[in-house]
């Protein structure tokens, strides 16, 4: 079977004929990670989209799609804001849903065409959601006050980023289809959703609904990004259209097999515990045994539910990888 | 419904200017600051506190509900510091070198103050020599130690040893929290404590300082 026809056979809830995809689902490697591993062996003429075929992954290609031009003026600290009330919206206007900038993506995924069509890899994209985007304008601590403080410009912001999605989401389909697309949103953490269900469907819920049929229409799936514990989420989700979630951090007390019980469609990508990878061999073929039961129900792709950490050696992570791909075939031959 | 419980009510609502006139209006009509504190804004928090670990309220209405209480606590500050209230203890309070996420931190940091303790904040990338030179220095009773990151979380580790090493152990609890922080970790690095949110943090950081006193 070639690649991208088992993440389609997986995303439709189905099981591959030979296995499941043998992926690590964030393509951006965590630099600290590579910056080890390369200590190890890892060659350090390997380009962005070679490492994963390098250590035996199946390829897949992300185009994240740029929400702020790159001249656009910079947070002064980490976490900080651009842009904290209407006024300043207005002034940072001109550098923000850089239609041109995203054109050049869609340039790059039309030289990805060819090898998509034929099967080779599976092509997606992501866009900033509704909780990331205004958090990335506003900074982390002022964006979670805006609900509150600002609501109108809140609602302003997501109309603007909605109108700006469409239209670059116009442009990309004249070229491909992507098989999957996440919206970027780290809107949970370990105790569960940032904001309330009120606040969700205030917010975020409107937002959805204007983007996510368009997406659907088109026979891409729609998966959230959101790190921490998103089980309590996932019916909010659901309500908007969306069909699955990653990367279901156990740290943060995620367990895809309870999930999987409640959910028997939705899809997930990630949930290995990636604190096993740091303990060991038998640490993480404990692991691959509890998930192995939700390999088995089609939608479900296993992966290092966040990025590898920079202290799993180069060598243990080859045997990661080794067990995934053994346990990637008994999920689906038994 | 009394001037107090309107207090309460607004604060855990998140009306800052609501709870700021009311506090004024509360001491002016002579209810005493402590009754005002102990009795309108501390019940307040108290029931934002405990929605917040049940998941009933989010962090938005947590910070809302905050800072309406430090709009009052702003008010009634210099009316305590003439009746002679102290404080419940003193936090000093940081996330760990290398790491630069704080709004854990600072949601901890409201809560402690939420419930009636001074809070020094470090900021973030606060090193081990920081957290102990200023627990030293400023008398504190309880160091709190906040990361979000695998890779930061073991600096919990190298406070504790200072700690140690200043022979300071034994006068100060240091507490844990942040995302790849749990229970077995605490144990391992011999940290006093670790909470699994900001509202469970504050109430444990109170029950050391009174045991303390």
């Amino acid at each position: 079977m070639k690649s991208r026809e088992r993440f389609t056979a997986v995303f439709n809830n189905t099981l591959p004929d030979d296995r499941l995809p043998a992926i690590e689902w964030a393509s951006w490697w965590w630099d600290r990670t590579i910056m080890e591993w390369q200590k190890q062996g890892l060659p350090d003429t390997l380009g962005f989209h070679d490492v994963a075929p390098y250590l035996k992954l199946d390829q897949h290609y992300q185009f994240w799609f740029p929400h702020r031009r790159s001249d656009c003026p910079q947070p002064a600290f980490n976490g900080g804001p651009i842009a904290e009330d209407e006024e300043e919206y207005e002034k940072i206007l001109p550098y923000l849903y850089p239609l041109e900038e995203a054109e050049a993506h869609i340039e790059v995924m039309k030289t990805l065409k060819a090898g998509h069509d034929n099967g080779d890899y599976p092509v997606w994209f992501s866009l900033d959601g509704g909780f990331w985007f205004p958090r990335t304008i506003l900074g982390i601590e002022n964006h979670l006050y805006s609900f509150y403080d600002q609501p109108e410009l809140y609602h302003r912001m997501l109309d603007d980023l909605a109108d700006f999605q469409l239209k670059l989401l116009e442009k990309m389909y004249a070229v491909i289809t992507p098989d999957f697309m996440t919206f970027g949103e780290d809107m949970s953490y370990n105790n569960g959703p940032m904001i309330s269900e009120d606040s969700f469907d205030e917010f975020l819920l409107p937002y959805y609904e204007k983007i996510v049929p368009y997406i659907k229409a088109h026979g891409t799936k729609v998966i959230v990004d959101t790190d921490g514990d998103v089980s309590k989420m996932i019916p909010w989700l659901m309500r908007a259209g969306i069909e699955g979630v990653l990367p279901l951090e156990r740290q943060a007390g995620v367990d895809v097999v309870a999930l999987r019980e409640l959910y028997p469609k939705f899809i997930f990508i990630g949930a290995f515990d990636k604190m096993t990878m740091r303990r060991g061999v038998d640490d993480m073929r404990g692991e691959f045994e509890r998930l192995l039961p939700v390999m088995k129900t089609g939608g479900f792709i296993p992966s290092c539910d966040h990025q590898t950490p920079p202290d799993v050696p180069l060598e243990r992570y080859r045997i990661y990888v080794e067990m995934l791909k053994e346990y990637a075939e008994k999920a689906v031959k038994g | 419904m009394s001037i107090l419980e309107e207090i309460s009510d607004n604060l855990q609502h998140g009306k800052a200017k609501a709870v700021k006139e009311l506090v004024q209006q509360a001491v002016d009509e002579g209810i005493p600051p402590e009754t005002v504190l102990k009795e309108g804004m501390l019940p307040g928090m108290n029931i934002i506190g405990e929605k917040f670990k049940n998941n009933e309220v989010y962090v938005p209405e947590v910070l809302v509900a905050a800072r309406a209480m430090n709009m009052g606590a702003q008010v009634l500050k210099p009316y305590l510091e003439k009746a002679g209230v102290k404080a419940v203890g003193k936090v000093c309070l940081g996330t760990v070198q290398g790491d630069l996420h704080d709004i854990g931190k600072n949601l901890v940091k409201m809560m402690l103050e939420g419930k009636g303790l001074e809070v020094i904040d470090l900021g973030v990338d606060v090193s081990p020599d920081t957290f102990v030179n200023t627990a030293v220095e400023q008398n504190c009773q309880i160091i709190c130690c906040s990361a979000l990151l695998t890779t930061t979380m073991g600096v919990m580790g190298e406070v504790v040893k200072k700690a140690e090493e200043a022979g300071i152990r034994d006068k100060v609890k240091i507490m844990i929290g942040g995302a790849p922080v749990s229970q077995a970790f605490c144990d391992q690095i011999g940290a006093d404590c670790y909470t699994p949110d900001a509202a469970s943090c504050a109430d444990a950081a109170v029950q050391f300082c009174l045991a303390m006193q």
